[in-house]
């Protein structure tokens, strides 16, 4: 499908409405990317380039209503030194990063800056070259993709992910649906996970690394395939984890939030924590 | 205990929801039976035997890879890798059980002056090692297409080498044709001890393999530190 009328019409969209070029860049950049990975009409995803525009001026300026930022608590995770190496080349070269309760750390940087295999490294599914990660807490992690059975239905994943936990059925069930309800969205009871739309599909990856509520929340580009609207009430949720003392850190190549973030780990240039 | 149901749980449901696939794991071991059935009696026996090795093994190892998706969020989520294992195991081995029941009473129905109880054996040494072997190929080759093609390649070669030959007791299902020609000639029982032995340990020994390959693969990384 061509997406690039629709991308052109934003654009200009966004200029109209006073958007800088980097910024417009960026999101224009982000839609590119979420139309090729879905597949679908960005009409159907974004909605008309005017609407779509306005929505993210009105995320940008919009007046915060969040409640003040509570003072960060103790570090729940710290990443000191991470190096990776891939057949000879290094992808991550002594990167630190700490999160503290009640902190959000956005970790950016250009495809194949290393953003996923830094997640991956500090939910302990991938071993460093060196480098070590503390968490002091419980984690839950969400993968850009996978992470779902294909045959279950999403209250069956919640009962599968609760146990784990030690979270009895009927309570995970009850803290599954509460969960996407903060996503708006109800689950429905039969339908498989392979059923389930591509953003859907994300919505319960994202209820299930929240179910038990974990101390650190590990997010990898959780929001792929979400419409505009579930994409505002993601950082929404975001937000609302960090003010109930949680600490997360979200993979994103969404520069826009990253204000409303209180760590940034640029992995493309200049190493930060 | 109560993680390993839930995990056997879900993995049942899994399995039971692919209908297609069930149908045919159903039907192939019928294939191979019914392909030599106007031969020698114990012939139809142990290709049925073999048909539902083959089968079994398959579910195993498409159900072992499928999961791989899965498994790691579930270890984070507080599974250890006994129980996603374990539970894993328990669900196939309940699928092979329902799966040779018919079997069983096919022959019972279809052939006379046999050992039932032996015939019966080998089917249950049949799931109780199919189904690890499975899993271990899915552990070692992760990608499906490599592991199927072992799987051809050990269960062709039960078929065309000389079950006589010292070589084939190397191959996970010869204890079949040991405790087939048990059943059917009404041998001795050195033809049953044998048998069982080999199966008891191939099935063991896969079992311990599998759970070992579990450990390795969802082993908590020693750079990371959790205090919790």
């Amino acid at each position: 499908m061509n997406h690039e009328p629709w991308l052109a019409a934003l654009t200009g969209e966004l200029r109209r409405h006073g958007v800088g070029p980097d910024l417009t860049g960026h999101v224009v950049a982000e839609a590119a990317t979420h139309l090729l990975d879905s597949g679908e009409s960005p009409l159907r995803v974004f909605g008309a380039p005017e609407t779509y525009a306005r929505a993210v001026v009105d995320s940008l300026g919009g007046p915060d209503v969040r409640p003040p930022r509570r003072q960060p608590g103790p570090v729940r995770l710290a990443a000191r030194g991470i190096t990776k190496r891939y057949r000879g080349r290094t992808v991550l070269d002594r990167v630190d990063l700490t999160v503290r309760a009640g902190q959000i750390a956005a970790v950016v940087g250009a495809n194949g800056a290393g953003k996923s295999t830094f997640l991956r490294i500090c939910a302990g599914l991938l071993s460093p070259d060196a480098g070590t990660v503390e968490v002091h807490g419980t984690l839950g992690y969400c993968p850009q993709d996978g992470g779902t059975a294909e045959f279950l239905s999403a209250d069956e994943h919640f009962v599968l992910i609760g146990a784990g936990r030690g979270l009895g059925r009927a309570e995970a069930r009850r803290t599954g649906r509460a969960e996407a309800s903060g996503l708006a969205w109800t689950p429905p009871r039969r339908t498989q996970a392979r059923h389930l739309s591509g953003g859907t599909r994300q919505k319960l990856n994202l209820v299930l690394a929240r179910l038990g509520e974990p101390d650190v929340l590990l997010l990898d580009e959780p929001y792929q395939g979400f419409d505009r609207g579930t994409y505002l009430d993601f950082w929404h949720e975001v937000w609302r984890w960090r003010d109930a003392g949680k600490a997360v850190v979200v993979v994103t190549h969404l520069l826009n939030q990253l204000d409303r973030v209180d760590v940034v780990l640029d992995l493309s240039g200049e190493r930060a924590a | 205990m109560s993680r390993t149901l839930v995990v056997a749980e879900a993995a049942l449901r899994e399995l039971l929801r692919r209908r297609t696939v069930l149908v045919i794991l159903l039907l192939m071991p019928l294939a191979f039976y019914l392909s030599r059935r106007g031969d020698h009696l114990g012939q139809s026996i142990r290709f049925v035997c073999l048909g539902l090795a083959w089968a079994l093994s398959t579910a195993a190892l498409f159900a072992g890879s499928a999961a791989r998706g899965i498994e790691p969020r579930l270890r984070l989520s507080g599974y250890g890798s006994r129980h996603l294992v374990l539970g894993r195991l328990l669900a196939l081995w309940t699928v092979g059980v329902l799966l040779s029941t018919p079997y069983f009473l096919l022959v019972l129905a279809d052939q006379r002056d046999v050992r039932y109880g032996a015939i019966a054996l080998i089917m249950a040494l049949t799931v109780f090692v199919s189904v690890p072997f499975g899993l271990l190929l899915s552990a070692v080759l992760p990608r499906e297409l490599e592991g199927t093609l072992v799987l051809l390649t050990v269960v062709g070669l039960q078929m065309v080498m000389n079950p006589a030959g010292s070589a084939t007791r190397a191959l996970p299902f010869w204890f079949s044709r040991e405790l087939a020609t048990y059943a059917v000639d009404h041998t001795d029982g050195g033809y049953l001890t044998r048998g069982l032995i080999h199966g008891l340990v191939f099935g063991v020994a896969l079992t311990v393999l599998v759970v070992a390959a579990a450990a390795v693969r969802l082993r908590q990384r020693r750079h990371l530190r959790l205090a919790i």
